[in-house]
């Protein structure tokens, strides 16, 4: 995927949408942000530590959640991993510890996948497509997750389609399209026709 | 090394969840080792060969003055197994593998060997298969240690009528009764002669005198030259003791390297593609690990795993070789010394495999790859090394032939240091290029 060079900040407390249809290069500008891709010029600089949301949930599906939660903990070097696990599992509201990962549904399986981004505490959230596969009732506790970030002085970035979400959550929206930010600013301001021709892909899904 | 160690627990704890996997990991050094066992049991064993003889075979058979017992020669070859059985069975038997060979002794086998007159044959059939050629030079020994005692008997029958000649006396040769003055007597009549007043006669019996003289002489010899036309070369084995270079133990020592070479390779590839199916390569990539540090994790599970494997696959090897009694297997005290082989060949398949699976970055694909380019690369080390000099380097660029040269030297050379030490340069050198090669190739993953 080629991003054009773009010159992006979020802001301790703010919350950032970042929008686009499909093939945008908002997946890769978050794992480049995250760190799992190195960009072929410039830099990332992250004040604190960051925390990843894949996508597709990045966990190993024969280990149970706390399992995984406890190996990338150790990994990361956390220094009280059980004191850590348990926080995270508590953010997400999972309570599925016997169950290999694997097992779990998909629902499931994404919010032990932010579990994982959580460990740590971090600072900065990176989230993809977080509410891709919850339902009403977790996604809303997702966003409950998202505001207690925002009002405990943390940054969050978080790709969607949902433009109707990034409205009524971000501070700010960006606007991506074939790799090249087209729009940047309120999310209220923004009206798809004005950037794009396939802008359907944009549209709110209703969710 | 924390996350190295971390990451080696999780891969352990993984595999030790994937019942097929471990299964089959534990099944095909089993397998292995049967098979092996077979060989090298099959190694120790005398090849069934058929004898057919029609005409049945003499308990007596008189040479000279020596007395042969043809059916307890057959009957105790030490080379093959001679099984008497009627030509129709013998057939069968070839056609279904349950013989190897048959021997028949034709008619009129015996009164040849009896009469001195034109050597006996022994008609040999074998089958096109690959076991042919061992068991024609298994009776061809047979033949010639029979031969050599026949020999014996043959030279002292030829001698008595060489004797015969010198000093005379009745003899039969075949069926024909005879009886001969013999050269000294001749020698002594013609001295006899040469004191004939008659001086032509005294001048031709003294020359006749000298022929007989120079006659008696030569004829004297021909024992000793009998003996050594016999046999103008003898093979004088002298056992050195220690390890023998036996069938079974070149067959040990390929057995491990294949068995590390198709587990390692896979595992190595099935290993690092894992990762990116999970999809948590990013995450690990993202500041945890770093790709040098996964590749080396996968590298040192898989030499955990093979080398494990190949320990187990030795051991039994070696009970095999203790219980079944063949010779040339002392494999205890060598096993620290394998065990160092075994894990150096196995992080060098392991890296090779893992350059693989990076390469080729999906589990399915890696696979098949990783299957495709060990079974070739195994077998361009079978090339010796005069045959295709290109062939040999590209072989000698691929673990295998290190890790069979290594095992083979550290199980049965008496002296293995510098041997053992150059493949083991030679291994980890490999591991070395194979994991730097890997650590570039892994970007590919993501």
């Amino acid at each position: 995927m080629v991003l054009e060079p773009t010159d992006l900040e979020v802001a301790p407390g703010e919350v950032v949408a970042l929008g686009g249809p499909n093939g945008a290069g908002k997946s890769t500008l978050l794992s480049i942000l995250a760190g799992a891709l190195r960009p072929s010029g410039g830099s990332v600089e992250a004040s604190s530590e960051v925390g990843w949301m894949p996508q597709r949930p990045a966990l190993y599906g024969r280990l149970t959640p706390r399992e995984n939660l406890e190996l990338f903990a150790r990994l990361a070097g956390l220094a009280d991993v059980a004191a850590a696990v348990d926080r995270a599992l508590s953010e997400v509201g999972l309570d599925v510890e016997e169950r290999r990962a694997a097992e779990l549904s998909v629902g499931n399986q994404q919010r032990l996948n932010l579990a994982i981004g959580l460990l740590g505490e971090p600072s900065v959230l990176l989230l993809d497509e977080p509410t891709a596969s919850l339902d009403a009732r977790r996604r809303g506790a997702l966003w409950a997750l998202v505001a207690r970030a925002r009002d405990a002085g943390d940054a969050v970035l978080f790709a969607t389609h949902n433009l109707d979400e990034a409205r009524r959550v971000a501070d700010r929206l960006l606007v991506l399209e074939e790799g090249r930010l087209v729009y940047q600013g309120p999310p209220g301001a923004y009206r798809e026709e004005q950037t794009t021709p396939n802008a359907h892909e944009h549209k709110d899904t209703g969710l | 090394m924390r996350a190295i160690r971390l990451l080696l627990a999780k891969d352990v704890l993984l595999l030790r969840r994937s019942p097929a996997l471990a299964g089959a990991l534990i099944v095909y050094p089993l397998v292995v080792a049967l098979l092996v066992g077979l060989v090298v049991r099959y190694a120790g064993e005398r090849p069934r060969v058929a004898l057919v003889a029609p005409e049945g075979l003499p308990s007596v058979l008189v040479v000279g003055k020596q007395t042969f017992d043809l059916q307890q020669l057959f009957d105790s070859a030490k080379e093959v197994k001679l099984v008497r059985m009627p030509a129709a069975q013998a057939d069968s038997q070839l056609a279904s593998g349950q013989v190897l060979a048959i021997l028949t002794v034709p008619k009129g086998f015996t009164s040849d060997l009896r009469g001195l007159e034109r050597s006996p044959k022994l008609i040999l059939r074998t089958t096109r298969g690959g076991l042919s050629t061992r068991v024609v030079e298994k009776l061809r020994s047979f033949v010639y240690s029979t031969n050599l005692d026949l020999q014996k008997a043959y030279i002292e029958a030829n001698l008595s009528a060489v004797n015969l000649l010198l000093h005379g006396g009745d003899g039969q040769i075949g069926k024909t009764r005879f009886s001969l003055l013999g050269v000294r007597r001749a020698r002594a009549e013609l001295a006899v002669l040469a004191r004939s007043p008659d001086p032509a006669v005294a001048a031709r019996a003294k020359k006749l005198g000298t022929f007989m003289g120079q006659l008696s002489g030569a004829v004297g010899q021909v024992g000793t030259f009998l003996r050594a036309t016999a046999n103008p070369i003898q093979l004088v084995h002298v056992s050195q003791g220690g390890r023998s270079w036996i069938l079974s133990a070149q067959v040990q020592a390929y057995a491990l390297a294949l068995a590390l070479a198709f587990v390692a390779v896979l595992l190595g590839a099935g290993a690092i593609v894992a990762e990116r199916e999970e999809n948590v390569l990013g995450r690990l990539v993202g500041g945890l690990v770093g790709f040098g540090r996964l590749v080396a994790e996968k590298i040192a599970f898989v030499t955990l795993v093979a080398a494990g494997l190949g320990l187990v696959l030795a051991l039994v090897f070696g009970l095999i070789v203790e219980l079944g009694h063949v010779s040339g297997g002392q494999p205890w005290p060598r096993v620290p010394l394998l065990l160092a082989g075994l894990l150096l060949a196995a992080a060098a398949f392991g890296a090779f495999g893992v350059l693989v699976g990076a390469l080729a970055r999906e589990a399915g694909t890696a696979t098949l790859i990783a299957f495709l380019v060990a079974l070739p690369l195994t077998l361009v080390a079978l090339v010796p090394h005069g045959t295709a000099p290109v062939v040999a380097w590209i072989g000698a660029l691929f673990p295998f032939g290190h890790a069979v040269h290594a095992f083979t030297v550290a199980l049965y050379d008496r002296h293995p240091a510098r041997l053992f030490a150059r493949e083991c340069v030679w291994l980890g050198a490999l591991a070395l290029a194979y994991g730097l090669a890997a650590r570039a190739a892994a970007r590919r993953l993501l």
